[in-house]
């Protein structure tokens, strides 16, 4: 009938099609650096440094949440060069065989790495990941509204807040917390620890308003909830705006979760990628890309180089003695189902 | 006779549910704070940052690029397979109808999947062009869709009355069926925009380095970005601006109400 038209059209189609060419491959005979990361996770600064001293295009493309990144790459898809997933999520990719071996003749300012924090890292030796940024998930409450506050976990069980608490929405850090609180490792895989801990758990969420991951923030702007249970980075901004919010990492210690540099299998350029952790690890960027986006990186080198005022920060810079209650939150593995049996008793409680 | 009240207050009512959340927007895009649970102060603050924000504003042409790529192709596609699926005719008609069918209720995290797995397979590179693939996929069942129900009520007689005037296959086709269609082709033609425009988890599973649309990055900014409010101000803009197409549109089109 008309299949000449409609052949016709269908070329034109595809040639409008193939006119949107990715932004990534039209930069000539420029080299482009692919970096699959967090939307807002690295500074124009530090990125435009790196683009000028090697002569390339760094290429952002963005997820959400770890999982989600890595069911991308499981299912095989390519043409990144860098990754900067959760800690735990590093060792699930090293696990399936995602990631290549760093070579640390290429990365001379590795030196500069905390070590204090290398000890409790997941990948201490730096085989595959280098660590990029972190920040605790800590207690925030409103000075107005908590008489005489405590500085520990207790606070979540107080009376008097009742229906004015939030905790995370999230297993690990709930389970984590009261485990910290009764003094046991936020990694544990000890049966008896995770039912006390769930035990304290189910008692806490008689007194909480709800388990919340997005309103916790707004909702201590605004003085809706007095103590709220959430991440470092989020409150210590809602803290710029209003004086009467106090942030705390409570005296048991927490978790704190850390986002690491690494290189897929996959990758093309290697060499380049290798340089781009090199940079990011200079004690000067690595200074002003925490200060622009908020986040400890833990890098010696560059603490000296901070603004007294972020270095300052005593939820980013704890005392060493509270650091070193801190830990990394793990990647459990086969032991998963301990731990989602425990949360399933929470939540159906 | 009286005149009712009622259409006025569902009038009022509509208006309201649609329009308030929207003012509200608008209003936080001015808020000072970051957080719209405060008012902390007038401000163009969020503004001055998305001048700022190339990366934004690339997404939001990766976002326009894709969507009229793939409207524009499923209305040929889509049109296509309406026309083939005009009569039940045989059982393959039957399956034909049910294959085209199906990309509506199939869950868009299945096709994300099964897309990517495609491409890779294919050994496609991931790029606006797998988008725009992927959108294709969905938005033809729609166009499909709306000109199938176009073409039920549409009078061949029309047709077969030109041919008998003389007019070729070709030129009845132009002047007389694609007319008479042009509706529906339309309208199907604006779903699949719409529908492009904010799909999140297909574009999550096929898009590649540099091709993050509108809805990808603003969930990435969800979690740990400081310049959230940003999406407000953007919002705001796009809303002014699909505000002046309409009411341009409607001063150009009123003339002639009849061809609507």
């Amino acid at each position: 009938m008309n299949r000449r038209r409609f052949l016709a059209s269908s070329t034109f189609a595809a040639a409008g099609l193939s006119a949107c060419k990715p932004a990534g491959s039209s930069a000539g005979d420029k080299k482009t650096l692919n970096v699959f990361t967090w939307a807002d996770y690295l500074s124009d600064d530090a990125k435009e440094g790196f683009e000028k001293a090697h002569d390339c295009t760094v290429v952002i493309d963005t997820f959400d949440s770890n999982e989600s990144m890595l069911a991308k790459l499981e299912s095989g898809a390519t043409g990144y060069d860098i990754l900067v997933p959760s800690s735990y999520t590093v060792s699930a990719l090293k696990r399936k065989g995602l990631l290549q071996a760093l070579d640390h003749a290429k990365l001379p300012a590795i030196a500069n790495v905390d070590a204090a924090y290398l000890a409790k890292a997941l990948d201490p030796k730096m085989e595959h990941s280098v660590p990029y940024m972190m920040a605790p998930t800590v207690l925030a409450y409103l000075k107005s509204k908590v008489t005489s506050p405590e500085d520990g976990w207790s606070m979540i069980g107080r009376p008097d807040l009742k229906g004015r608490v939030t905790l995370l929405d999230d297993m690990r850090e709930v389970l984590g917390a009261a485990l910290k609180f009764q003094g046991n490792s936020i990694n544990t895989v000890d049966p008896a620890q995770l039912k006390a801990a769930a035990d304290l758990a189910i008692q806490w969420k008689g007194n909480i308003a709800k388990f919340e991951n997005e309103q916790w923030k707004t909702g201590i702007a605004s003085g809706e909830f007095f103590l709220v249970h959430g991440y470092a980075g989020e409150l210590i901004l809602v803290q710029d705006e209003n004086e009467d919010v106090e942030v705390i990492i409570p005296k048991e210690g927490a978790a704190f979760s850390c986002d690491d540099l690494c290189i897929p299998a996959s990758a093309k350029e290697v060499d380049l990628a290798h340089a781009f952790i090199d940079h990011l690890t200079t004690a000067s960027v690595a200074a002003e890309n925490m200060e622009w986006i908020g986040y400890r990186a833990p890098n010696t080198a560059a603490y000296a180089e901070l603004s007294e005022d972020f270095r300052g920060s005593p939820v980013l810079f704890p005392p060493d003695d509270l650091f070193a209650k801190c830990e990394p939150i793990s990647d459990l593995d086969d032991k998963l189902p301990l731990w989602t049996a425990e949360w399933d008793r929470v939540k159906s409680a | 006779m009286k005149k009712s009240r009622l259409p006025f207050a569902t009038l009022l009512l509509v208006l309201v549910f649609f329009y308030l959340p929207i003012g509200f927007l608008v209003l936080n895009s001015f808020n000072n704070s970051r957080y719209a649970s405060k008012w902390n102060g007038f401000s163009t603050r969020w503004y001055e940052r998305l001048t700022e924000r190339d990366d934004l504003v690339a997404a939001l042409g990766n976002s326009l690029k894709i969507a009229t790529g793939a409207s524009l192709a499923s209305m040929v596609l889509g049109t296509a397979a309406a026309f083939a699926l005009r009569h039940r005719a045989s059982k393959l008609q039957d399956a034909h109808r049910l294959l085209v069918a199906v990309p509506l209720v199939l869950p868009d995290i299945l096709m994300g999947m099964s897309l990517l797995l495609l491409f890779i397979s294919f050994g496609l590179k991931l790029s606006l062009f797998t988008i725009t693939l992927a959108h294709i996929t969905f938005c033809l069942s729609y166009v499909a869709l709306v000109v199938q129900a176009r073409l039920q009520d549409f009078d061949f007689n029309a047709v077969e009355a030109a041919r008998d005037l003389g007019a070729t296959k070709l030129q009845a086709f132009v002047k007389v069926t694609l007319p008479l269609l042009a509706p529906g082709i339309l309208a199907g033609g604006l779903l699949a925009f719409t529908l492009s425009i904010d799909d999140y988890v297909i574009t999550y599973f096929v898009k590649g380095p540099g091709s993050d649309t509108l809805p990808t990055l603003v969930y990435a900014m969800i979690k740990k970005s400081k310049d959230l409010p940003v999406i407000n101000a953007l919002s705001s803009i796009m809303l002014l601006v699909t505000f002046a197409v309409v009411a341009v549109s409607q001063r150009l089109t009123r003339p002639t109400p009849s061809s609507i």
